[in-house]
């Protein structure tokens, strides 16, 4: 290949990229295409494939996503049929069915998406706070029902849009709807703080004085049972003195062949114990020993 | 010849106003953001091309009024009057100086000033991440910016000719901005090809890169000015106007730099190697080959495609889906515009969090705790069934009846959710964002699942249950929307209170602590107070035991004793009486204090003093400390 036919075949390749740019276009699977003719539409394609066109400016192509399109509105405060607070977003899968509504619509703006996202940001708004303020927040939050009522507020909610979009015939149609956001105000936030504090409080009051109270318990337990042992301790004791007594007053038969004896012995046993310690004793000089002071008896001094 | 310069150079900045306009509206209208900042390149050569036009009308001004005072001191040869060379004969020079004294250098700096910040202001907005990088319309500004080519090529390299072959200096700097935006335009239209040919963001690289050569020109001009204060002046020399880019020059004429390079070659070699067989053959003539090959190379290359490993990728043949997704390695297709490749990570296990905005300062930490906030949290709802009830709440509270606290307590964390493309296909058409409706669904069914489960279970020992109830919602989530995704994993453990009631929860478990720490002290002493009480019951009993062994013998020692007593007893009764008596007496009194009253004819009065005595070792205990001498 000499060096004309190369630059030929190289220019021919770009005339024919260029024509095929210029005088074709795609419209993929995921796609949905218009074609206007001086601004009235003539043709739509919502199957993929190569499609003719003549250059701009006599005819433009208009392409739109015909997928399911995400979308996500603003975080709105609005309040429950009980007057709380809740600050709610939901998402909504949408998709375009009628190109032939659609387009008229909103051919006319820059970016039609958006502005088709814009007008459902309108109503699922409107929707959204009129379903919520039906319900009181314990159909939103409650630890009983199992999410059964979430659903139904969010059907609610697609109904409530699907039942108006229908009504505006915009071409668009809702798939599905959910709930991304539920959200108490800032404000608010902060009593919440504040009464979870308080559980936690109540919580560790509970542990702190419940471990006291235990603990108490515990110790007069012990005390009981230490008085128990005691008691039983005491009971045998008197058991064991009572049994001496018994065997001790086997030998008081002895004592009878002579009480008097006895009974001096006892008194003389008494006294010797009662006086052992700190005994201030005041004698008469007549009290024997301490008779002798007054003198010895002539008796004795003058025996026989 | 003079004339038509000047009238070229009106041309150029007309031709650029026009462009420029034009230029302007389509970029807006079709969003190309290259095209936008080209436009701002035809605007600095229109202002360049306008200032260098007026020049020119300044010195042919100077140049008529040369002639004419020529012609009059011809004729009037000897008159002093036109022999004068005061400046206020040669008003038209006047004015040409005064313009390139002031004018050039105040207008060179504003220039320079205006590049800078536009490069500046440009590069900023690019920046910004809402900014829409989609290029609408794509074919009618490529058609377009393609013949803003062509017009400035065409005409640029004409002035630039023309410049050349009449050695204007002033037509120089508008020919070079003419043909630099010449490719400019011939950039952005490649960059909307680039877009069509499947990489959405080449109008945005394009862009870029044209902010970049912005502010070298900027720099350009700034160190043109500053040697604008040092160089010599030489008077006679014809000066360069101050405002031309070299480097605008030399990007508009790129061949100037190949024959600058041929120049250099020939001076380092010795030879003159720019008129070998070589030079001419290879770098001359089979240039336009090069680039033709280097074309058609481009564009055969289009026709195989590489699938990286953990990669799938959707073959469409002018937009229709021909084959099974393609596996990782080398595939043949139809050349670029007709097959186009759209890629996929399919086998990479995917992740997103659910509840945190990441912040990277905070994520280094690494510990991560309930009291510090490691992330930009979002509270969650969550049922709290240590609150009021929820039945409780709605009965008392009909409408407008007295009021109860909500039973919502709040909750933070990031829950992390895996996933996995496992049917490409219905990833790519059933969902113009798959994995942020991924992000949606996982998102509401966190909420749906928190706003009906209690705070301490899933915080506890629901945790991992929770957890395996949330993924298997998450994944029927995502096949009710047809999405051809596995839900890997989702993770909740990193949920945990709000930081601002966390330390409370944390005081709760101090005090469970501390709860089990008192129990275990009355254990203690429980164990204390019962082995004592029973060691003291056991001494009572002993005690006794041996008070009974003590009792019982004492009992029968006496009686054994009196046994034996009563025999003495009868030998002599008084005696024996005495005796004991004495003997008991003196035994029983020796420690006691005895007073006798001996006599008998007074009346004694004693006083007892029965009050107790200190006892005497609490003052021999005390010790007195010696004093110090």
């Amino acid at each position: 290949m000499n060096r004309k036919t190369l630059i030929l075949a190289t220019g021919f390749l770009i005339g024919v990229i260029v024509f095929l740019l210029l005088f074709t276009f795609q419209v993929r699977k995921s796609e949905v295409a218009v074609v206007t003719t001086f601004g009235k539409v003539s043709w739509q394609y919502t199957e993929p494939g190569l499609k003719g066109r003549v250059p701009w400016p006599i005819q433009k192509v208009y392409k739109f996503d015909q997928r399911v399109q995400n979308f996500e509105d603003k975080q709105t405060e609005g309040l429950t049929r009980d007057g709380f607070n809740l600050i709610t977003s939901v998402y909504v899968g949408w998709k375009i069915t009628e190109v032939t509504n659609f387009f008229p619509t909103f051919a006319g703006y820059s970016e039609p998406i958006p502005e088709a996202e814009r007008n459902l940001e309108r109503l699922l708004s409107h929707a959204k706070s009129a379903v919520f303020g039906k319900h009181p927040l314990s159909d939103i939050v409650s630890a009983t029902d199992n999410g059964t009522n979430f659903v139904a507020i969010e059907n609610e909610i697609l109904t409530a849009v699907q039942t108006e979009l229908r009504a505006q015939r915009y071409g668009i149609e809702i798939d599905f709807l959910g709930i991304k956001r539920l959200q108490i105000p800032e404000s608010v936030t902060q009593n919440v703080f504040e009464r979870m504090t308080s559980e936690r409080k109540v919580l560790a009051d509970k542990s702190q004085y419940e471990g006291e109270s235990q603990a108490a318990i515990i110790k007069s337990e012990a005390e009981r049972k230490a008085g128990e042992m005691m008691a039983r301790a005491e009971s045998e004791a008197t058991r064991i003195r009572g049994e001496a007594e018994a065997k001790a007053a086997e030998s008081l038969k002895v004592f009878n062949q002579n009480p008097e004896l006895a009974i001096l012995i006892f008194q003389l046993n008494a006294l010797e114990s009662s006086l052992r310690e700190h005994s201030i004793l005041v004698f008469d000089p007549n009290t024997p020993p301490f008779n002798l002071f007054r003198g010895v008896s002539p008796n004795l001094l003058n025996p026989k | 010849m003079e004339r038509n310069l000047q009238k070229n150079g009106l041309i150029n900045a007309v031709i650029l106003l026009g462009i420029g306009v034009a230029g302007f509206v389509l970029a807006r209208y079709a969003n190309s953001l290259a095209g936008l900042v080209s436009v701002v390149f035809i605007a600095v050569g229109l202002l360049v091309a306008a200032v260098s036009w007026f020049q020119m009308r300044l010195e042919d001004s100077e140049r008529l009024e040369r002639l004419e005072l020529d012609e009059l001191a011809r004729r009037h040869s000897g008159s002093t009057l036109f022999e004068s060379k005061d400046s206020e004969v040669f008003p038209a020079q006047r004015s040409r100086e005064q313009f390139e004294r002031f004018f050039v250098p105040i207008f060179t700096t504003v220039l320079c000033i205006g590049q800078a910040a536009a490069a500046f202001l440009l590069w900023r907005w690019l920046a910004q991440p809402a900014l829409s990088v989609e290029v609408k319309q794509p074919i009618m500004p490529m058609f377009f910016f393609g013949f803003f080519f062509f017009v400035l090529f065409m005409f640029g390299r004409y002035s630039a000719n023309q410049a050349r072959l009449e050695n204007d200096r002033l037509l120089r700097p508008g020919a070079g901005y003419m043909l630099l935006n010449a490719y400019l335009c011939l950039a952005v239209a490649i960059g909307i090809v680039v877009v069509q040919a499947g990489v959405p963001r080449a109008d945005f690289y394009v862009a870029r890169g044209l902010c970049v050569l912005l502010a070298l020109t900027a720099v350009e001009t700034l160190v043109m000015l500053l040697l604008e204060m040092y160089r010599p002046r030489v008077k006679g020399k014809v000066e360069r106007p101050l405002y031309e880019s070299r480097l605008v020059g030399l990007l508009g004429q790129p061949e100037g730099l190949v024959t600058t390079a041929a120049q250099a070659l020939d001076y380092q070699f010795g030879f003159n190697v720019s008129e070998t067989w070589f030079y001419r053959l290879f770098v001359e003539k089979a240039l336009a080959v090069l680039i033709c090959l280097q074309i058609l190379a481009l564009f055969f290359s289009t026709c195989v495609v590489f699938i990286e490993a953990g990669e799938q990728g959707l073959l469409e043949r002018n937009g229709r889906p021909v084959s099974p997704p393609l596996n990782p390695g080398a595939h043949f297709k139809l050349p670029w515009p007709l097959d186009r490749v759209y890629r996929f990570r399919t086998q990479q296990i995917q992740s997103f969090e659910i509840g945190t905005t990441p912040e990277a300062a905070k994520e280094e930490s690494k510990v991560i705790l309930w009291t510090v906030a490691h992330t930009k949290e979002d509270n969650f709802l969550v049922a709290n069934r240590l609150g009021t009830s929820a039945e409780a709440t709605n009965t008392n509270n009909p409408d407008g009846g007295a009021r109860r606290t909500p039973p919502v307590s709040l909750v933070t964390g990031s829950i992390p959710v895996q996933y996995q493309i496992t049917d490409l296909s219905a990833w790519a058409y059933n969902n113009e964002d798959a994995p942020s409706l991924l992000e949606h669904l996982a998102t509401r069914e966190v909420v749906r699942y928190l706003v009906g489960a209690d705070m301490n279970e899933i915080m506890s020992l629901g945790r991992l249950e929770a957890a395996e109830q949330l993924r298997q919602r998450i994944q029927a989530a995502a096949d009710g929307q047809k999405l051809g995704a596995k839900i890997v994993s989702v993770g909740l453990q990193d949920l945990h209170p709000p930081v601002k009631v966390a330390p409370d929860y944390e005081k709760v478990i101090g005090a469970i602590h501390s709860k089990e720490a008192k129990i275990l002290a009355a254990r203690a002493d429980e164990i204390k107070t019962n082995a004592l009480a029973e060691a003291k019951a056991t001494n009572i009993i002993n005690v006794a035991s041996a008070n009974r062994i003590r009792m019982e013998s004492d009992a029968l020692a006496q009686a054994a004793l009196f046994t034996n007593q009563i025999p003495a007893y009868q030998a002599a009764p008084s005696v024996y009486v005495q005796r004991a008596y004495l003997r008991a007496l003196s035994g029983s009194t020796a420690g006691a204090r005895k007073y006798v009253l001996l006599t008998t004819n007074t009346h004694d009065v004693l006083q007892f003093d029965l009050q107790d005595k200190i006892r005497a070792d609490i003052l021999t205990d005390v010790g007195v400390q010696p004093t110090k001498k």
